[in-house]
């Protein structure tokens, strides 16, 4: 008895001591890494094509974009097509949720007021080739008034629709497709047409702040202006801030206008100046 | 052979886990982590939900036998602006090499102040940017059933972790960083 007693002591001891010394807590890590949302690309948009990105909840994002229309090829007279004319957007974006944004902007052009919403539908983290997919949809309403035509008149109205994939290859080069679907491509052609374009960019982060990027606007199917877009532009990011300073064949900054295509070659005699500046707006800190 | 018993009995209970209270981070909770920096220009925060953990004592004496485990997803602190975010994980705190801020203590003061709030003292070490310090903070506890909140804020010097002093854009923020931490644990059922 004496003896069962004594081995049962040192068994105990021996168990208390090792409990004494582990951790007794149950407590396991929930989850292996972040659940933060993934980010590839910097900004919400390259030039005129749109990335995969969104904003944080309750964010506004101000744009102000010119793209100047007399080519740089006019010489230093027109200040290399600064002197303008210029068509301008100005443009509000809201981010209702840290994966949807809906910007409002309105081009000069046609008076073409804009209203798109973005949605960062799908995330794939992997180390070698993280991928995000975004849903993009807009409206623009042409609100200029034309001789013979109401302002509410439905062809003055174009609705579009777009997939975004994009992806970060190594931190440094972000590449995207947006194959884009465009209703009444051109608002006073005698009958209303689609057109479907196959948007492509690159964009290359040298370093802190600094990257290049181009973009390609093919049209793919139904009616195209002249050309296809060709855009090739530096970017500036100062925390807040980008500036991105373009070289380009499309005048237009819209959308709906953009997607309908450039009305000259992208050469060196018909190259255009354009910048972007877009500026971000905390409105809740913290929480 | 009582006697032996009993002798076994008062040996045993100190060193054991013979009644533990566990609680731990309950996620559900609006838990939030916060820096605060002292700028010249802007004073700026980050953010973050993502803290884990747990704290487990022995029976009705917290401060005899305890434990405190903390954790922190550094990668997940937002400061709101992309650029800053990424010069911080990728420059600073190292996020790939040190994904976690790590605290490790036991409870050194339990002060009952009314019938939910406590306040607390904690010591131990603290590991951040793969440098660990001693590290001790005071903080307040509120008791509301099985869900504990606490509430604890404290400076951390920045050279102390060997974090290199950021310099965002063109100024450079102050080398010591405050810190709110108010999160929820929840208790765990008795062991």
């Amino acid at each position: 008895m004496r003896k069962t007693v004594w081995v049962g002591m040192i068994w105990l001891m021996g168990t208390t001591a090792v409990l004494a010394q582990g951790s007794q807590a149950r407590w396991k890590r929930s989850s292996a890494g972040s659940t933060s949302d993934l980010q590839l690309f910097h900004s919400t948009q390259v030039a005129n094509l749109y990335t995969a990105e969104t904003l944080q909840q309750s964010d506004i994002l101000f744009e102000i974009s010119h793209r100047f229309f007399p080519p740089v090829s006019d010489g230093g007279d027109a200040l290399f097509g600064l002197d303008g004319p210029v068509n301008m957007r100005l443009g509000l974006g809201y981010a209702l949720s840290n994966r949807i944004l809906v910007t409002l902007a309105r081009a000069n052009v046609n008076d073409n007021v804009d209203l798109w919403v973005k949605y960062k539908a799908l995330q794939i983290r992997s180390s070698f080739l993280p991928m995000i997919i975004a849903l993009q949809a807009g409206g623009a309403w042409n609100t200029q008034k034309y001789f013979g035509r109401d302002r509410g008149d439905s062809r003055n109205f174009q609705y579009y629709g777009q997939v975004i994939a994009n992806t970060l290859i190594a931190k440094k080069l972000g590449i995207g497709i947006t194959p884009t679907y465009l209703q009444n491509t051109q608002i006073f052609s005698t009958d209303t047409e689609n057109s479907f374009t196959l948007g492509a960019y690159a964009q290359y982060y040298i370093s802190f702040g600094y990257a290049v990027f181009v973009e390609w606007n093919p049209t793919i199917s139904g009616p195209r202006y002249q050309y296809n877009s060709f855009t090739a532009g530096f970017e500036l990011e100062t925390g807040g801030h980008f500036f991105k300073f373009i070289l380009t064949n499309n005048p237009y900054i819209n959308p709906s206008q953009f997607q309908a295509g450039a009305d000259v070659p992208f050469d060196s005699d018909n190259w255009r100046l354009g910048f972007n500046i877009t500026r971000l707006l905390k409105l809740k800190t913290g929480q | 052979m009582r006697k032996t018993l009993l002798l076994f009995a008062a040996m045993h209970l100190p060193w054991g886990w013979s009644q533990a209270t566990e609680i731990q981070v309950d996620k559900s909770q609006k838990n939030l982590v916060r820096f605060i920096s002292d700028a010249p220009i802007e004073d700026f925060d980050g953010t973050t939900n993502e803290i884990d953990g747990y704290a487990i004592w022995e029976g009705n004496e917290p401060l005899q036998k305890s434990e405190i485990y903390l954790e922190v997803d550094l990668a997940s602190i937002d400061t709101g602006i992309g650029l800053r975010n990424r010069h911080m994980r990728e420059h600073y705190l190292e996020t790939d090499k040190y994904p976690r801020a790590e605290y490790s203590g036991k409870l050194t003061k339990a002060e009952k102040q009314s019938d939910t709030v406590y306040k607390v003292a904690t010591e131990g070490k603290m590991t951040i940017h793969g440098v660990e310090n001693p590290f001790a903070a005071e903080g307040t506890v509120t008791v509301d059933g099985m869900l504990f909140r606490v509430q604890v804020s404290f400076p951390i010097k920045l050279s102390d972790y060997k974090i290199k002093i950021p310099k965002i854009m063109f100024y450079k923020i102050d080398e010591t960083m405050d810190l709110q931490l108010n999160f929820y644990l929840r208790q765990t059922k008795e062991q």
